[in-house]
């Protein structure tokens, strides 16, 4: 058993190997795998941005939302018109899609969240059948070219990044999407983590475990939510525009802005591991390169895979999503914390890293402070009968001091 | 006024199917806690175990029977297995679960039978195009009628389940409060396996009307019908049986009205986003539907 | 041969132990009180023989041991609790919170509902709210509420879960009155379980004292009332 005094050299000398890790995954895609690859990865991590946008909901606030994909399109669709309609570069749309469907989402948040539980639940899912309808609808088609959809949002070339090289045309559009996949993604990760640890995330956690207590120590209960929804719509609209930015189109038939993009976002969080901040990146990761392989498998009728599902079950086409369903089943069985939690139980039987211990000077505006003395996990553990979501006591770090 | 008629008529029988499915989520959910997501799959499922038994040779009614014990069976062992044992982790898991089964039960069915040829089903009720009477000089057809009278009769026969028998008196007593309900000596875990069965039971019957409506079994036949029917429950409030059953009634012919009376801005599309809409302006003033009790918090 | 018998049980919740090696007996017809403070155990014995959390150990009633029976073949048994916080289904009205009490008989409908007729001409307050919601009713009306309908499953062993918490002092002198005439009247042997010393030990032929989860001590109740030291730990003077 490893200990590791938090802040210290062994700590920093940890964190910084991940990083690095990190980086050279990050840069050795683009520039030693095929651009197929490149473009499953720009993929994954614009399912990761929606995958994370649900998770600071959700995994944060107890709030079950299956209608993100809303959010999804509409940042989509923002971006799609205002790139072919008025001509904007798309750089720009990012930031306006973001501020509309920050506003979309809060509006919404404000009259739903006096809702309790299931009834919330079911208006979120309003919210996912209804975007698509809302799309195809001619009274809107002036704007949104129905169920048609809007293609050809293109833009003339590659800007001139230095980390492009020489790469133009095809190959330079995949890498630049790439890169700007993990730009966004790199600053997703970053406002989640804020949010999450700051007192207005410490807060978000407060209520998650216990409302009434929440209310009682004035923490603001309707004024944290509805900012935290809207951030998170916000969240799920960029990952929208950077769809439409790389398929060069939007369109009503698109899966992720149905109820079924909902759903597989909701997947790919849980899969991950609900609550932790690397659970939507590695769960995107894990689902796409699942959903590839299956899909291979079920066409061509190989492997296990194609065994069972053609032969046995005598199912035709491709058994991605039943997979993929039975896989979430197991899951909640099996891992309920999802990949990153259980690697998380696994790493601390050897490694644990020992929190500051408590009576350091406080400073003002750091109430919660015991929140701040386990810094590396992402949830107070909670009593399992309050909550939506039980957090791995396991993976809770330190000795009393 | 004939038009007003006939969209009423089609209404009342499109609101009994959300009806009846929004009863089977009402059982669960009172019973349970749970919404079941995969309802309407489930129902699906059963159907076309009711096209299968009736395609061997079985005649109509009596494989629409097996299928309503399949879906009550159904039901049971989902409880049992799944729903439990999840449920010991959170309410999440539950949901996820729900979740997954409506994926992957949609995802079975489109695999093995999405495929033509097409699995035909007939209605339960006469439906030549002879099969009609005219009530104030408007068609209503036996199936729409059929339809309706089906789902009060089992709306009645469920409200004295509930009421008058000592099954129904456990469920509301585990639905009240589950630690009493130990206590006195209710077998819990299966009056909760119970709740279950009947919804699928609910479930099954619901698809094969909407089956024989639309003459053949489809995956898809109910992912609309569900949506509409989770609707239809929360605005009647999601522990009232005669909400849900209201709530769908009052959807279907609000939607048929809307579709007929202002085509150009209802179209078929939007049918749908009227009757979420419509909801959700309900939950503003009434946050546990129309009917629905709101649990008192004490602080 | 006591009518309840318990040796060496062991009950906690998850990985928390609460009783240690808990002793009891209840005869046929006693009034045994459980004397504890706040953390001692006694909710945890209540829901241990009610079988209703997990346990270990040895339990016997009447003659046979219910340590692995589930909590429905307790009761059938012959075991009634009246829970804590008096555990009345709230949106049940009060008529039906008695025909639920009676859910494990097999006499027939008829027995039940001259059982209801009779509690309720027993206690003609619960009688004049018989359509109301058991939520709306006060917290005394809801404890005789709670024993009547624990009562409704003819019983041989009543297990009572401080009755006397959140309820005024008349209230209280009332509810063990009661208690104590239904004992004498129907025989029912009765396991109370008090913070509240008081008025429990008047009614009570023998008292037990449960500390961190064993017992400490036991006598009958004069003895015990009488004992200085005991007197100054658990009555407060």
């Amino acid at each position: 058993m490893i200990k590791i005094k938090q802040g210290s050299v062994g700590h920093w000398a940890i964190r910084l190997l991940w990083v690095a890790a990190v980086v050279a995954f990050v840069v050795y895609i683009p520039t030693k795998t095929t651009s197929s690859t490149v473009g499953d990865m720009t993929l994954a991590f614009e399912y990761a941005i929606a995958a994370m946008s649900l998770n600071l909901v959700l995994g944060y606030t107890g709030i079950i939302s299956i209608g993100h994909s809303a959010f999804f399109g509409l940042g989509m669709y923002t971006t799609a018109i205002l790139v072919t309609r008025y001509g904007w570069t798309q750089g720009w749309t990012f930031f306006v899609a973001a501020a509309i469907t920050f506003v979309v989402g809060a509006l919404v948040a404000l009259p739903a969240l006096r809702l309790k539980g299931i009834y919330l639940a079911v208006v979120t899912l309003a919210l996912g059948v209804l975007f698509p309808t809302l799309v195809r609808w001619d009274k809107l088609e002036w704007l949104t070219e129905g169920p048609a959809g809007i293609d050809s949002v293109t833009y003339d070339d590659v800007p001139e990044w230095p980390i492009l090289g020489e790469l133009r045309g095809r190959e330079g559009r995949a890498v630049f999407i790439y890169w700007l996949a993990v730009l966004l993604l790199v600053i997703s990760y970053l406002v989640a983590r804020g949010v999450v640890k700051s007192r207005v995330g410490r807060s978000l956690i407060a209520i998650r475990d216990n409302e009434t207590a929440a209310a009682v120590m004035g923490v603001s209960r309707a004024r944290t939510k509805t900012l935290v929804f809207g951030l998170s719509a916000a969240m799920c609209a960029i990952a929208g525009s950077l769809s439409a930015t790389r398929l060069n189109l939007a369109s009503p038939d698109i899966r992720n802005i149905t109820l079924i993009g909902s759903i597989t976002f909701l997947l790919i969080m849980v899969l991950g591991g609900a609550a932790t901040m690397w659970g939507p990146i590695v769960g995107a990761l894990v689902y796409v390169e699942l959903d590839a392989r299956t899909r291979k498998a079920g066409e061509t009728g190989e492997g296990i895979i194609g065994k069972v599902f053609n032969d046995w079950l005598n199912i035709e086409g491709s058994p991605a999503t039943l997979v993929l369903a039975i896989l979430l089943l197991v899951l909640m069985f099996v891992a309920p914390f999802g990949v990153v939690g259980l690697l998380k139980r696994v790493v601390h039987r050897f490694v644990i890293i020992l929190p500051r211990p408590a009576g350091h000077p406080i400073d003002e505006g750091h109430l919660l402070t015991t929140t701040e003395a386990a810094a590396d996990v992402d949830g107070v553990p909670p009593e399992p009968d309050v909550n939506v979501f039980v957090a791995d006591p396991s993976t809770t770090s330190g000795e009393p001091t | 006024m004939d038009r007003l008629f006939e969209a009423l008529f089609l209404g009342l029988s499109a609101g009994a199917t959300y009806g009846l499915v929004a009863l089977a989520l009402v059982v669960v959910y009172r019973g349970t806690g749970h919404l079941n997501f995969a309802q309407g799959e489930m129902g699906t499922l059963s159907a076309f175990m009711v096209w299968w038994f009736h395609d061997k040779g079985v005649p109509l009614l009596l494989a629409v029977l097996m299928g309503m014990v399949f879906g009550f069976l159904l039901g049971a062992v989902t409880e049992v297995t799944i729903i439990r044992p999840l449920a010991r982790r959170s309410l999440l898991a539950v949901f996820v679960g729900t979740i997954a089964l409506f994926l992957g039960i949609n995802a079975y069915t489109t695999g093995v039978w999405g495929a033509p040829p097409d699995e035909v089903l007939d209605s339960l009720f006469p439906n030549d195009p002879d099969d009609f009477v005219r009530v104030f000089g408007t068609v209503w057809r036996y199936k729409d009628i059929g339809t309706l009278a089906v789902t009060l009769v089992i709306t009645a026969l469920l409200f004295v389940l509930f009421q008058k028998t000592r099954f129904g008196l456990a469920m509301r007593g585990v639905a009240s409060n589950t630690d009493s309900a130990r206590l006195v000596g209710i077998p819990t875990g299966r009056i909760l396996a119970g709740s279950w069965a009947i919804a699928g039971a609910l479930g099954a019957l619901a698809a094969v009307l909407v089956a024989g409506n639309q003459g053949q079994v489809t995956p898809t036949l109910m992912v609309t019908v569900f949506t509409y029917a989770t609707a239809a429950a929360v605005l009647g409030g999601l522990d009232s049986p005669g909400g849900a059953v209201i709530g769908g009634l009052l959807i279907g012919v609000g939607e048929a009205l809307a579709a007929e009376f202002a085509p150009g801005w209802i179209g078929q599309d939007m049918k749908l986003g009227v009757a979420l809409l419509a909801i959700f302006v309900v939950l503003l003033f009434k946050p546990s539907g129309l009917f629905g009790t709101a649990k008192v918090e004490r602080v | 041969m006591s009518l309840l018998e318990v040796n060496g049980l062991r009950a906690g919740y998850g990985p928390v132990n609460v009783l240690h090696e808990l002793d009891l007996a209840v005869d046929d017809g006693e009034i045994v009180v459980v004397l504890g403070a706040n953390g001692a155990g006694k909710t945890t014995t209540m829901r241990a023989i009610s079988g209703v959390i997990p346990r270990s150990g040895n339990v016997t009633f009447a003659g046979r041991s219910i340590i692995n029976s589930s909590a429905d073949a307790v009761v059938r048994a012959g075991i009634a609790q009246v829970p804590q916080g008096r555990g009345t289904f709230p949106e049940l009205n009060v008529e039906d919170n008695l025909r639920i009490g009676a859910y494990t008989r097999r006499d027939g409908g008829a027995a039940t509902t001259a059982d209801v007729e009779r509690w309720f001409t027993t206690f003609p307050r619960l009688a004049e709210r018989r359509d109301q919601r058991a939520g709306s009713l006060s917290g005394g009306e809801q404890q005789m509420l709670a024993i009547a309908r624990a009562v409704m499953s003819r019983p041989k062993l009543l297990l009572c879960d401080e009755p006397s918490q959140g309820l005024a002092p008349i209230i209280v002198q009332e509810m063990f009155t009661i208690i104590e005439s239904l004992s004498k009247e129907e025989g029912i042997a009765v396991l109370l379980v008090e913070q509240n010393a008081n008025l429990a030990m008047e009614i009570a032929q023998r008292v037990y004292l449960l500390e961190t989860g064993t017992i400490v001590a036991s006598g009958d109740a004069e003895t015990i009332a009488a004992d200085d030291s005991i007197r100054k730990a658990y009555l407060g003077y």
